[in-house]
């Protein structure tokens, strides 16, 4: 799919989309091993390898070696990547995004379950009906709101 | 009682529905007593609750993939693509048997008195031939038949009271409710077709969240879980697979004989039949008579009014947000349904539109969804540190509320036939024209302006709004108008009981029929209207073609 340093490239980009968190308790995209998503990815882009592979073109072109520059510098040349090369820059994004939330193990950084939804749900505490009667009623106190 | 196409005959049936969404299933029920020969076709097939994405880990990809609500973007062979270059929302649906309440979100708003009577009460749109007292019995039989959970004593609504507790309000329902109350506006928990609690064999809802990945638990009321479960225990039959390219019509007497259909393996079949009804949907059944051409009807099927697929009507969207100090758990519950206000649902002369909206407190959605901009929205919020930011200190915090506009009828929005695209089966697909009018921009602003109010009154510290003047692209779930109801034959398609004024063993049951919109999910009324529409069937059976 690609080379060792296509790949290497790959994950500081996408490292780069998806930071990692300051506290090191969720990991950017490129750690995240995001990449190995795209190429079972054609179901949501029409030609995700060939995007990707277009925007590491286009940041190799501006930027040979990519991996020495600091974080603004990576920035940088990534923000001229995407305005060179807007449609697969943004197809990168997006799947970066699918291949990222739709693992289990980062759900439940954001406060969502790992597990599939079905059947277990979520318990969520439900209005008991004297505190719903209470906070109901200024608005039945209030009358019809109706025309009939 | 499922069947390929093949193993059956021509036979001519009673009555032969087309579309087993929501009003299909729910005409069919209604039909069953007299024990006509019922045939219903569908494009689509069943789906297993087994199948069901919400029981895989990857469910949130499902969303933009097989069970998007966009069949441009899901693509499968029972779906037909649509053309919606020239509108700036796009319809979405399910094609297969409980049509879109498969993927729906099962909010259960009944419509207003209102509703029916907006030429009378605010000289806008028509009237409806029928109006809210009518159709009164048929909310209520329908309700019942499917399931819903909400609190009585409404002072939006005429008194009733729904069969089930409500579902839980979430976290941000509670905290929104606070901000309505303080405002002295109106609110009210929602009214879901989503059980509560356990009822009549089926599950209660697990708050999972996904409920427009289909409903694994059985709790959301599709046509699916209530009206097919009766019918095909009825052994009623089903013909999957079978797409219906055109009503024929007998020249000498002008009724329609039967239809024209693609069978599963894409070969034509005839199937005839005394009464023909069409489910279809409001872009669906347009089509369908626009693709229905014969010398008596050069324009298109029933068209002699020339409406057929004009005065196209959605409910055009925004949204506002706001940034709480605490996680609002948005993921969990019943997707679009906690809680509605309709403080300023009904006409005000003070304000510079006619009519109103809804605000609806839907929860959030799963980080993916809210990373791609949200449900129905395909904007990506953006990369880099901002992105770190968002998911972090905003998404966990967020709720919001959703403008949900009463769209007037208008004769330029409508659909046609493309002239070029076509279905797996070389039918031509559904090409949509539609632009906002003025008074729905009015509308939205106002909504977005009352939205920030109700946020910052319930505590938000931050509100989030695009301000853009943009609707949600896959907003077009309600497609309604395009087959209207009324007494006049040179502007309406279908009288008050959905018969066709031209052609009178044909009727349309589906959303197409409506005179107007409301401000809220349709599918309530559309089914108790297929209900009204079955009960005058049968009441008038003796004379039905007179």
């Amino acid at each position: 799919m690609w080379s060792g340093t296509q790949r290497q490239l790959l994950d500081l980009i996408l490292d780069e989309l998806i930071p990692p968190g300051s506290d090191g308790r969720v990991p950017g995209a490129g750690a995240a091993g995001v990449a190995d998503f795209f190429p079972s990815a054609a179901r949501y882009a029409p030609d995700p390898v060939g995007a990707i592979t277009t925007v590491l073109a286009a940041v190799a072109a501006n930027s040979p070696d990519f991996a020495s520059l600091d974080r603004a510098g990576r920035v940088a040349v990534l923000k001229e990547a995407e305005s060179e090369e807007p449609d697969s820059f943004a197809t990168l994004v997006r799947l970066t995004y699918m291949g990222y939330y739709s693992r289990p193990d980062i759900r439940p950084l954001f406060g969502v379950g790992a597990h599939a939804v079905h059947p277990e749900g979520y318990p969520v505490e439900n209005g008991e009906a004297e505190r719903l009667a209470e906070l109901t009623e200024p608005v039945r106190a209030r009358g019809a709101i109706h025309r009939d | 009682m499922a069947t390929g196409a093949g193993e059956t005959g021509k036979d001519p049936v009673d009555v032969l529905i087309v579309g087993a969404g929501a009003s299909g299933a729910a005409i069919a029920w209604s039909l069953l007593e007299t024990r006509m020969r019922i045939l219903c076709l569908e494009q689509g097939k069943h789906i297993s609750d087994r199948d069901f994405p919400s029981r895989r880990e990857d469910y949130e990809l499902a969303r933009y993939g097989d069970f998007s609500c966009d069949p441009n973007v899901r693509m499968l062979k029972q779906d037909y693509p649509i053309n919606s270059t020239e509108s700036c929302i796009t319809p979405v649906n399910w094609n297969g048997v409980g049509g879109s309440t498969i993927n729906f979100l099962a909010h259960w708003p009944r419509m207003r008195p209102s509703d029916f009577r907006t030429r009378t009460l605010d000289g806008v749109a028509e009237d409806w031939p029928v109006d809210y007292a009518a159709l009164e019995p048929f909310y209520e039989m329908n309700d019942r038949n499917v399931g819903v959970s909400g609190l009585g004593g409404n002072p939006a609504y005429p008194p009733y009271r729904p069969e089930l507790p409500p579902i839980p309000i979430g976290r941000l329902g509670w905290k929104l409710a606070q901000g309505f109350n303080r405002l002295g506006w109106h609110w009210w928990p929602s009214d879901v077709a989503i059980l509560s609690r356990d009822h009549e064999g089926r599950q209660k809802c697990v708050n999972a969240g996904t409920c427009d990945l289909g409903c694994a638990a059985g709790a959301k009321g599709g046509a699916n879980f209530t009206y097919w479960a009766v019918l095909e225990r009825a052994r009623m039959e089903l013909r999957t697979e079978c797409r219906v390219r055109e009503v024929l019509i007998d020249p000498n007497t002008g009724f329609a004989t039967g239809v024209l259909y693609h069978g599963p393996d894409g070969q034509l079949q005839e199937q005839r039949a005394e009464i023909v009804i069409l489910a279809c949907n409001g872009v669906g059944t347009p089509r369908l008579l626009l693709n229905s051409k014969s010398k008596q009807f050069p324009d298109g099927l029933a068209n002699r009014s020339g409406m057929v697929g004009r005065n196209l009507m959605f409910h055009p969207l925004t949204g506002v947000s706001g940034v709480f100090d605490e996680p609002m758990k948005g993921h969990e519950g019943p997707m679009a349904c906690s809680i509605l206000s309709q403080e300023f649902y009904e006409t005000d002369t003070n304000r510079d539109f006619v009519r109103g909206y809804g605000l609806h407190a839907g929860r959030s959605t799963t980080p993916m969804t809210y990373a791609l901009g949200g449900y129905g929205i395909d904007r990506p919020i953006p990369w880099g540190e901002d992105h770190r930011e968002i998911m972090d200190n905003v998404y966990p915090f967020v709720a919001g509320l959703t403008v949900v506009t009463e769209d007037l009828p208008e004769e330029h929005n409508c659909v046609s036939l493309d002239p070029n695209l076509t279905d797996g089966d070389g039918i031509p697909a559904p090409k949509i024209t539609y632009r906002l009018s003025e008074n729905t921009r009015r509308m939205l602003r106002h909504g977005e302006e009352r939205a920030k109010e109700v946020l910052l009154a319930a505590g938000a510290k931050k509100v989030l709004c695009s301000d853009d003047g943009n609707v949600w692209w896959r907003a077009g779930w309600h497609q309604m108008g395009t087959c209207r109801m009324g007494n006049d034959p040179r502007a309406s398609v279908v009288n008050g009981w959905g018969r066709c004024h031209d052609v009178k063993n044909l009727f349309i049951v589906d959303g197409s029929i409506f005179v107007t919109a409301g401000a809220v999910n349709p599918t309530s009324t559309i089914q108790a209207l297929a209900l009204h529409i079955g009960d005058n069937i049968k009441n008038n059976i003796a004379n039905l073609f007179d």
